[in-house]
């Protein structure tokens, strides 16, 4: 797509606008304020990472910046070095301190994860303030030096915009190239859902952790221009004000897009100063706007553009649907005869909530290519069982061998990436991503993501199309390949689960585990889909099913483990498990409905 | 019991606010901007309440904002000289108490100037931020020819303005204590309050001296006022061969002042020296008086600011002395006491130092335009060779821009909250003498 | 002697701590979302008292109740802008709209009131009780009693009432609440008031002894995030706890070199500002080593 299309005007019009804004208020004020605009504008392009793509709030961004400036005030005003040795230092320090801090917080849920952010960022305040030989103590440094470059200079006024501004134009480059492809949808899966993201083999814990040292990395890079371009570096800027100030201008331009960072940075950088004649009164103007702003602009202000100019997602991929014809249905898994050896072992489980026993030395065992259906009345522990089987729960006693590998102490991404994928009884889907998407980043999750891959990917983004190809493919032999182009939420329900299933296959897994497949679904569905399952099974795959259905299940399974109470109460094949009097007892009979009477 | 609920309490009487609004500043809103903005607000509360068609409203938002910008600046009738001195201070933020003292000094000043002289005086805040204060300044800068500059007091901001300053060769006026400032090398600032450097001299002096003490326990804020006063008060005690035999920093936050009493009591000290913002002085002071701690206390200059005292009552604030440049509100010359009663009148309050001072820097720039003095360079050069005879005490440069050479102590008696001037200490530096 | 003094200190700042705190959980639990605007209705709750006592001087006792109405009043105002047209966001979007709502009502207050710090008038009486050594503000022991009674009478409406038991099911399940036939926006909206005014009493409280500026907010929303966190998330008897636990450490660390036998040399250990950050090692060590909290968490977690 060479030719600037319609859905490229609106960032025409921001680059062009962009350009002509410090040609058309160019007073040495209005230049001051545009470059403190792009420092800002970095800042949030970088915050954007932890806070946007992560979906964590942190709140060290500001300590970061402000460390970044610090290291250059120290640097250039107390040693006289030049900004060659000081911005990439300046980059370093925050990172480091990203580094040291990572491990402790990064695990945190949200609220406790802003908490701890926070007080990481007033400790780095305190020490400012106290350290007074070294910082010069609330005062702070004066006489930084221009920013210079092997003696070469760059004055304020024009040319530290244009520098500020290229350095905005790197920096959203970067994000932009790291997000826009498949490394980019990880991140939508893993903030939008981590259960989900951990079951097809994202690894969260590492994504975030690289989020945080870019967040950090960038916000060093703003620290370092802001202190060239005030030249005095005070506690100030390691004040909670410069957080709220970043985390405003991320939600109102918008939390990921490179465009509604440098929106939110342009308009809450200018926003104060065009409300600074009020005197008393122009915080109070601030404030209104900015509470104004929030309400009116949920998807921040580059959502709201993008709205006005008709470029949502949804409308921009009907446009390229069909641009990648699905591949060949060739089977992508891992065929093998069905062997003796059993795939997965389950071996004298236990797990206890609390008071209650949710399992007891439950053991059985799973062949390849297997259908096993796993039975038993609600809260007999089936969904633990699977739950600990993929690493999300730790069992108490015994083990899990699969493929004859103890899965104990494999965090659930790994296990994944053995080849063990689940689908979920509620339906977990990024709603708001395509359903391609949805699969097509599965597979792409096969191979560990790594963010220097996303940086090399040529414009045109062959893993982003092959992955999609095969996630088409997939989507194809399970019959919802038209729904391929639609966003996930949009779907109706019985395509929703099969797209679950679809995203499981995705990895090309030896064992997917189904937890309720046929609920919600119509018999013509169910009919449909218990074929889909047993030509899977005769391609190769094993498949545990969790399922209330017993007709559904009884018509597709090779053998049936019934669990009551967290115990294993039975074991055999469908006709022996209906007529066993255990089964009948615990299940069927306590329940007094028979069987296939649950919808 | 029942209450004696007394003045103590309750501030000044009268009015919830001591400055209301001065006309000045009304008058900005005249031209506009004021309506400007109460549409914005409006619009917002319709739109909360509407809660639709939002694309229209942000358009609506932006033209507002937009014409509220390209208001012009009210236009200037001829007058006989027209001069324009931007008034850059913090009135927001924990500095907004000294802030405001500057701004109503140097727009009383404005309203007093010698006849033959328009004086446009804009005023912008600059929060505590450095990039505030040299956005303001640029600003200004570019908002036509500036004669000279109403700078905040607040060291940071000063040192972060001061080479801006230089490059479009404004002076700055200001009263900041910050001892760093005059010491950049930079002509263009003028300092219209003793600088740490001065007024150390006249505490350290007035505890050794005066009280006879040696065993000095210093508290002081953790802030640029606080920890500049604390570098100058430990290199006087150093020249008299003192070190304190106690000294904490204490956040601005820090509210329960019976740790660190307790602990400087402990250390048996014979003075205590504090250096804090406003309300930390008060509330130390009132917990030193109800513990008994029965230790002469000598403040910084917070403690001479009449809000400071007003938390106070008359017996907490006894044997308690301060320094400051002046204190207007104890009267001592006709001038000043005309000065107060005009200040009180036009801003609704008492007027402190800081007050004074910025009122005698711009004073002294209005008397350099009355002399001839035309563009800014005309005013720095008489700025740093006049003398001038302020109320507050004689003004003259060092060669560096500190204007001012002395200090007062001042002190309660316990009768009132009103102190009493009880030494002075004159041409400290001696540069009043070449 | 000190250490009953530095006790009773350490009561009385953490009960006005607690009342911030506890209002803060109430919104937590209610909404999902952080009320960063809490502190700034402690301040509201001062100046209110200062705005009440200038027109009608009577001792704070009897401002009281006019204090809690009109905090109650402003938190209903909170509600309507602040949270209500974000109902259906993502919880930061609250939390940024709480920020600017802070910053409108600090700036307000810095025009209405001035920047200077103020006194609201004593509860009863100022002055302090001689017990021997011992010097004890009334003050002090009035903030305990008029805090405690405000918790427990916070207690009694939740444990008691019909009214409170509707605000209970919503802050536990909204949409089974609503199921059950309780009008979810209103209970939301009043707990808004409820929390607002608890803080606003506080601010009453607070701003005879320790002084009410228009800044001051910030400090204890920061107290209150932390006292809500080590308590337990969404605890509200763990963010009393919390909220005591904080004010002792403040008061009592600093002063330690005066209560144990320490080395010499240790004593710049014992300054405010290692204090201060000693407090935040310690939370982040407590985030570390038991994230849900001293109490264990109840919020529920939203997916």
């Amino acid at each position: 797509m060479s030719i600037p299309s319609r859905r490229h005007l609106p960032l025409l019009a921001g680059v062009v606008a962009l350009a002509v804004w410090p040609l058309v208020f160019s007073s040495a004020y209005d230049l001051r304020v545009f470059t403190l605009a792009g420092i800002y504008a970095i800042l949030v392009i970088g915050y954007q990472f932890i806070f946007g793509h992560a979906g964590a709030l942190a709140l060290t961004q500001g300590a970061f910046f402000g460390l970044g400036a610090y290291i250059t005030g120290l640097l250039g005003a107390k040693l006289g070095w030049s900004a060659l040795a000081t911005l990439p230092l300046s980059i370093m320090g925050p990172m480091l301190l990203a580094v040291i801090i990572a491990a402790p917080v990064l695990r945190l849920e949200t609220h406790y994860f802003a908490l701890a952010t926070l007080g990481i960022a007033q400790i780095l305040l305190l020490v400012a303030i106290r350290w007074e030989s070294v910082t010069g103590g609330a005062n702070g440094l004066p006489g930084i030096p221009a920013l210079t470059f092997l003696d070469v200079a760059v004055p304020g006024g024009l040319p530290m915009v244009l520098f500020v501004w290229s350095v905005v134009a790197l920096a959203g480059l970067f994000a932009w190239q790291a997000m826009r492809g498949l490394y980019g949808r990880a991140f939508h899966v893993m903030r939008s859902n981590e259960l989900l993201a951990a079951s097809i083999g994202i690894d969260s814990a590492r994504l975030r952790a690289v989020a945080f040292l870019l967040s950090a990395g960038f916000a060093g890079v703003a620290g370092a221009l802001y202190a060239h371009t005030i030249r005095v570096v005070s506690p100030e800027v390691l004040e909670f004000h410069v957080m709220v100030a970043c985390l405003s201008m991320a939600v109102i331009g918008g939390r990921t897009g490179v465009a509604g960072a440098i929106l939110g940075a342009v308009v809450l950088v200018h926003l104060p100063e065009w409300f600074r004649g009020l005197q008393d009164y122009y915080l109070i103007a601030y404030g209104v706007a900015l509470l104004a702003m929030i309400i009116v602009a949920p998807e921040g202000l580059a959502g709201l553009l993008g709205q006005a100019a008709g470029t949502t997602p949804s409308r921009r991929a009907g446009r390229i649907a069909g641009a990648v014809a699905p591949a060949t249905g060739e089977s992508r898994f891992r065929a093998e005869a069905k062997a003796a050896a059993p795939l997965l072992s389950v071996q004298a489980i236990g797990k206890r909530f609390g008071g209650i026993q949710a399992l007891r030395d439950v053991s059985f065992d799973v062949r390849s290519g297997e259908i096993v259906g796993l039975i038993g009345p609600n809260g007999s522990g089936k969904t633990t069982l699977i739950n600990i089987a993929t690493g999300l729960y730790a069992a108490d006693a015994g083990r899990i061998l699969f493929d004859g590998r103890s899965l104990t102490g494999m965090r659930p991404a790994a296990i994944a990436r053995l080849g063990i994928a689940r689908t979920f009884q509620a339906v977990h889907l990024v709603e708001e991503m395509l359903a391609v998407d949805n699969v097509a980043v599965a597979v792409a999750a096969r191979r560990p993501l790594r963010l220097g891959r996303a940086l090399t990917r040529p414009l045109r983004d062959r893993a982003m199309q092959s992955a999609r190809a095969e996630a088409l493919a997939i989507m194809d032999r399970l019959g919802i390949v038209e729904a391929a182009w639609h966003r996930a939420g949009g779907l109706p329900h019985g395509t929703k689960r099969q797209l679950e299933i679809a995203r499981a296959l995705a990895l090309s897994p030896q064992l997917v585990f189904l937890d309720e497949p046929a609920a919600g679904l119509n018999a013509s569905e169910q009919r449909q889909l218990a074929g889909q399952l047993k030509s899977l099974a005769e391609g190769g795959l094993t498949l545990l099913v969790v399922e209330h259905n017993m007709p559904f299940l009884m018509s597709i399974a090779d053998r049936m483990v019934c669990l009551d109470e967290g115990k294993r109460i039975a074991e055999g094949t469908p006709s022996e498990i209906r007529a066993n009097p255990a089964v009948l007892g615990a299940y069927f009979g306590a329940a007094s409905v028979t069987p296939g009477s649950r919808q | 019991m029942t209450a004696p609920v007394s003045r103590q309490h309750l501030g000044r009487p009268g009015c919830l606010r001591q400055a209301m609004p001065p006309r000045h500043i009304i008058g900005a809103f005249g031209d506009g901007r004021f309506w400007a903005i109460s549409a914005l607000v409006l619009t917002v509360g319709v739109w909360i309440i509407a809660m639709k068609n939002t694309l229209a409203f942000v358009i609506a938002l932006l033209g507002v904002i937009a014409a509220f910008r390209t208001l012009p600046a009210q236009a200037q009738s001829a007058g006989p000289i027209e001069v324009n001195i931007p008034v850059l201070v913090p009135i927001t933020g924990y500095l907004s108490l000294e802030g405001q003292s500057q701004r109503n000094g140097a727009l009383l000043a404005v309203k007093n100037a010698p006849a033959g002289i328009r004086v446009r005086a804009e005023v912008t805040d600059t929060g505590v931020a450095p990039e505030a204060a040299v956005n303001a300044l640029e600003r200004a800068a570019g908002r036509g020819p500036v004669t000279a500059v109403a700078a905040s007091m607040l060291g940071t901001q000063m040192l972060a303005m001061l080479p801006v300053a230089k490059d479009y060769k404004l002076p700055l006026i200001t009263v900041s204590g910050t001892a760093e400032i005059t010491q950049m090398n930079n002509p263009y600032v003028f300092r219209f309050f003793p600088g740490d450097d001065v007024t150390k001299v006249a505490h350290v002096r007035y505890a050794v001296e005066e009280l006879g003490k040696r065993r000095v326990a210093l508290i002081y804020q953790t802030t640029a006022y606080g920890q500049s006063g604390r570098r100058q008060i430990l290199e006087q005690l150093g020249k008299s061969g003192l070190a304190p035999v106690f000294e904490d920093g204490l956040e601005v936050q820090i509210r329960d002042m019976l740790p660190v009493l307790s602990k400087a009591k402990a250390a048996g000290p014979d003075v205590l020296m504090i250096h804090l913002h406003s309300g930390p002085t008060a509330l130390l002071i009132r917990q030193a008086a109800a513990l008994r701690i029965g230790l002469p206390i000598v403040a910084g200059s917070a403690m001479h600011q009449p809000p400071t005292a007003d938390l106070l009552g008359p017996g907490e604030l006894r044997g308690v002395c301060a320094e400051a440049n002046a204190s207007p509100v104890s009267g001592g010359s006709p001038g000043i006491e005309r000065f107060v009663q005009q200040y009180r009148q036009e801003f609704g309050m008492e007027p402190d130092g800081f007050a004074l001072g910025q009122y005698d820097g711009i004073m002294m720039v209005l008397d350099a335009i009355a002399k001839g003095a035309r563009t800014a360079e005309d005013v720095r050069r008489a700025l740093s060779t006049m003398r001038y005879e302020g109320l507050a005490m004689s003004y003259r440069s060092d060669g560096t821009g500190n204007m001012a050479h002395s200090a007062v102590i001042m002190c309660f008696d316990g009768s009132s909250r009103t102190p009493r001037i009880v030494k002075r200490y004159d041409n400290i530096t001696g540069a009043l003498s070449n | 002697m000190l250490t009953l003094q530095l006790l009773l200190n350490g009561l009385a700042l953490g009960a006005a701590y607690a009342l911030c705190a506890l209002g803060f959980v109430l919104i937590l639990n209610a909404t999902g979302a952080v009320n960063f605007a809490q502190g700034d209705m402690v301040t509201a709750g001062g100046f209110a008292a200062v705005a009440l006592a200038t027109v009608w001087p009577v001792p704070g006792v009897v401002l009281l109740p006019a204090v809690i109405v009109l905090t109650a009043v402003l938190g209903l105002v909170l509600s309507a802008v602040a949270y209500f047209p974000l109902k259906s966001r993502p919880p930061v979007a609250v939390f940024i709209s709480t920020i600017a709502l802070g910053i409108i009502f600090q700036n307000t207050a810095n025009v209405v009131f001035g920047p200077e710090p103020r006194a609201a008038p004593p509860l009863l009486g100022g002055g302090t009780l001689r017990l021997g050594e011992i010097v004890i503000g009334s003050q002090s022991l009035a903030i305990v009693a008029v805090a405690a009674a405000l918790i427990v009478a916070q207690y009694l409406l939740f444990a008691r009432t019909q009214l409170g038991r509707h605000m209970r099911a919503t802050a536990q399940d909204r949409d089974m609440a609503e199921a059950l036939g309780v009008r979810v926006n209103a209970m939301i909206a009043l707990t808004f008031a409820l929390a607002t005014a608890l803080a606003g009493a506080a601010g009453l409280l607070l701003a005879n002894v320790f002084f009410v500026t228009p800044t001051d907010g910030m400090n204890y929303i920061l107290k209150a995030y932390i006292a809500a966190t080590i308590g337990g998330w969404g605890r509200i008897a763990g963010a009393v706890l919390g909220a005591m636990l904080i004010a002792l450490f403040e008061v009592i660390f600093p002063a330690l070199p005066l209560l144990v036998p320490l080395p010499a040399g240790a004593a710049w250990v014992f300054s405010q500002t290692v204090a201060t950050i000693v407090l935040y090692l310690a939370l982040l060590a407590i985030l570390f080593w038991r994230p849900q909290g001293l109490l264990g968490e109840s919020a529920r977690r939203r997916a």
